[in-house]
């Protein structure tokens, strides 16, 4: 028997599976398709802080490889998720980790200050990253921001906080570092990275919102590269790998790049059952390679890179 | 019907082997399934997913929405495959139109919420282009003339043509307009079943030429009071259902069509504008709350633009 059993700071996950924000609707969707007591652990769908709307239609569009979103957060709010998926969620017999976002700092304090009066709850993770609802200045752009934001949050929620960052900077470490100096028990790496479809014929995007957020198998080698740079720069913060992944190999790419856990996201999509599949392959890999304990491979990549001696 | 309206009764995945993949019209063809859990389960209206790529494949990446067309059954009328029929439009369709019987596919279902039983009296369809797909089915329920997903209702194995205790509707009629007369596909099995078919082409190639609405108001006018009309097609045919039956007060349903990435309700791509018992307009996922809508409920967009 591996022993599958992970910690992400004060989080403790029975297996390091778990599935993504946004892909797994608010997990009861689910329910016919996996066993949800056996995943690590589930992840709703972002709630803000009040209703939202979202975008008009289309979408979403399929990508070489990969999809398109701009859903635009469209949920009912932070007093309708407490009545009324709480209840549901506290049945599912495993981690439930709330993702919220806010319009602005205050929000989020105030939606996680609400999280953490709440039982059953095991961590709260914070949506810092949606290229399609910010108007104006993405907070996750701004490591200072990401870091005053973990802090508030901190001292509001006794929970376990995960700052959920986003790939579109030209440098991701400095806002991990900053995330990880404010406290976080651990970072999501990575949201969906902005791209566009363009329908030439009728000059005009294909989604309503004009961008949206790439997902799928395409981003994989991004997600990997940037969970790599953030495990080697902080190799004391736990991460979660995100990006594509839908096999037990991806998750174990993610896990020896330095990833505690990772998230099963639009994979869901295209394969319902994909997470629970995961882990039983996964199950069955580590006891063919003979690893004892998964927490054992965490982080053993190594560079092919010559060091550079120092003259 | 389902206590909660997000958990679709009995929706899997699994991995089944194509029986047969034939075209049927121009750029048409009908996929028959091996699948009698599928078939046992899934009752008219409600529709599956069918990943068009091979296992393992990542390219087209997502499953495609397909309307039960029919379930097909053995000697002893024990459901056995599920049938589709669908249009080639994209790469999705044109990658489902190369598998090959003996291929395995990967499909989840069943989806979405159904029609309801059978009104008494006359019932008219309308189809606009591929649109025609869930009224085979749905007229062989309404007429009486076989039962479907009856393995939900305890009463396994099913029978074909055997009462389950409802009354049926006394007659069903297919409006069916296409572009052209190389795109009508099925009008044989609609037939056989005791479907009447009528036809409208946009270029007169076959049948009445012009639309399929036009065929709809002629009754109207005449004075025909179906108990029930119900349409699929583009958003712009079903639009203009919606606006010709709207004085009549004849209870008209919709099937809708739209984008979908999951089919299960976990992405929140396939959204519509819905009129709420409040008055209010919420939008709603076609996978899980339709995606048969009441066509009164729906708002429909002020100018539909067509496809
Ligand atoms: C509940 C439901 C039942 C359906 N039943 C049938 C059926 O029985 N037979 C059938 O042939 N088709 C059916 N469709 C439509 C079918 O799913 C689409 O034609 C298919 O997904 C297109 O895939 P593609 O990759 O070939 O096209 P893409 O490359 O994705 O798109 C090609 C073109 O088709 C349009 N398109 C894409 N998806 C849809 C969609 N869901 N509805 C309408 N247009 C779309 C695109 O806008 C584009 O113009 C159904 C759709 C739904 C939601
Ligand atoms: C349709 C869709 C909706 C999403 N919604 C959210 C969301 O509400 N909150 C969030 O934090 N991430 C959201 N994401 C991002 C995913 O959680 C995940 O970070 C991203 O898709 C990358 O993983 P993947 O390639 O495995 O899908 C969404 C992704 C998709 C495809
Ligand atoms: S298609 Fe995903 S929610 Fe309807």
């Amino acid at each position: 028997m591996v022993d599958l059993r992970v910690t992400l700071g004060r989080l403790q996950l029975k297996n390091p599976v778990l599935v993504a924000s946004g892909t797994f609707g608010y997990v009861r969707e689910m329910a016919g398709f996996v066993h949800l007591e056996r995943l690590g652990g589930v992840i709703p769908k972002t709630v803000t802080f009040r209703p939202r709307a979202g975008n008009p239609t289309p979408r979403t569009v399929e990508t070489s490889s990969g999809m398109l979103n701009a859903i635009g957060l469209d949920n009912d709010g932070i007093s309708h998720f407490r009545e009324h998926h709480l209840p549901y969620l506290r049945t599912v017999g495993t981690a439930v980790i709330a993702n919220i976002a806010g319009e602005d700092e205050d929000q989020f304090v105030a939606m996680a200050e609400l999280l953490g009066q709440e039982p059953g709850l095991a961590a709260v993770e914070l949506n810092v990253s949606c290229p399609n609802v910010s108007h104006g200045l993405d907070l996750g752009l701004d490591a200072q921001a990401v870091g005053r934001l973990v802090r508030r949050v901190k001292s509001a929620c006794p929970l376990p906080i995960i700052a959920k960052l986003t790939p579109n900077v030209s440098d991701i470490v400095p806002i991990a570092v900053a995330a990880a100096e404010a406290g976080a028990d651990a970072v999501s790496l990575i949201n969906t990275i902005k791209g566009m479809a363009v329908d030439w014929q009728r000059r005009r995007p294909v989604l309503s919102y004009d961008i949206g957020g790439l997902s799928g198998p395409a981003i994989k080698p991004v997600a990997l590269r940037m969970v790599w740079e953030v495990a080697r720069a902080l190799p004391q913060l736990a991460i979660i790998g995100i990006g594509g992944i839908a096999r037990a190999t991806d998750a174990l790419e993610f896990m020896v790049a330095g990833a505690s856990a990772i998230q099963v996201g639009t994979a869901t999509f295209y394969n319902p059952p994909a997470s629970e599949n995961l882990l039983d392959e996964l199950t069955g890999l580590l006891e063919e390679t003979g690893v004892a304990a998964v927490r054992d491979i965490i982080g053993t990549l190594r560079s092919n890179r010559v060091p550079i001696q120092p003259d | 019907m389902n206590a909660d309206p997000n958990a679709p009764a009995g929706a899997s995945q699994r991995l089944v082997a194509v029986r047969e993949n034939v075209a049927i019209a121009r750029d048409t063809y009908r996929l028959r399934l091996d699948d009698p859990i599928l078939a046992r389960a899934i009752l008219p209206g409600q529709f599956l997913m069918i990943r068009p790529a091979a296992e393992g494949a990542d390219d087209p990446l997502l499953g495609r929405p397909f309307a039960l067309y029919d379930v097909t059954t053995d000697a002893a009328g024990a459901p056995t495959a599920v049938d589709v029929v669908y249009l080639v439009v994209g790469r999705g369709t044109a990658a489902l139109a190369q598998r090959r019987p003996g291929e395995q596919l990967s499909v989840w279902g069943p989806l979405g919420n159904g029609f309801g039983p059978p009104p008494a009296g006359p019932v008219i369809f309308v189809a606009g282009g591929i649109g025609q797909t869930p009224f085979l089915a749905l007229g062989r329920w309404w007429l009486g003339k076989m039962s479907y997903g009856l393995q939900s209702k305890g009463l396994d194995p099913p029978c074909p043509g055997s009462a389950v205790g409802l009354s049926s509707s006394s007659s069903a009629t297919l409006l069916y307009g296409v572009r052209t007369a190389a795109l009508l596909a099925g009008v044989n099995d609609f037939r056989q079943v005791g479907i009447d078919v009528e036809i409208a082409t946009d270029d007169g190639s076959a049948g009445h030429r012009g639309f399929v609405t036009e065929l709809l108001a002629r009754r109207l006018k005449q004075g025909e009071r179906p108990a029930r009309i119900v349409g699929c097609g583009p958003s712009s045919m079903l639009a203009a259902l919606a606006r010709l039956v709207e004085p009549f007060d004849i209870p008209c349903e919709v099937s809708l069509e739209n984008h979908m990435a999951c089919g299960f309700g976990a992405c929140f791509s396939c959204v519509v504008p819905i009129r709420q018992p409040a008055g209010t307009i919420d939008l709603r996922r076609v996978c899980v709350e339709g995606p048969v809508f009441a066509a009164s409920a729906v708002e429909w967009p002020a100018s539909a633009s067509p496809h």
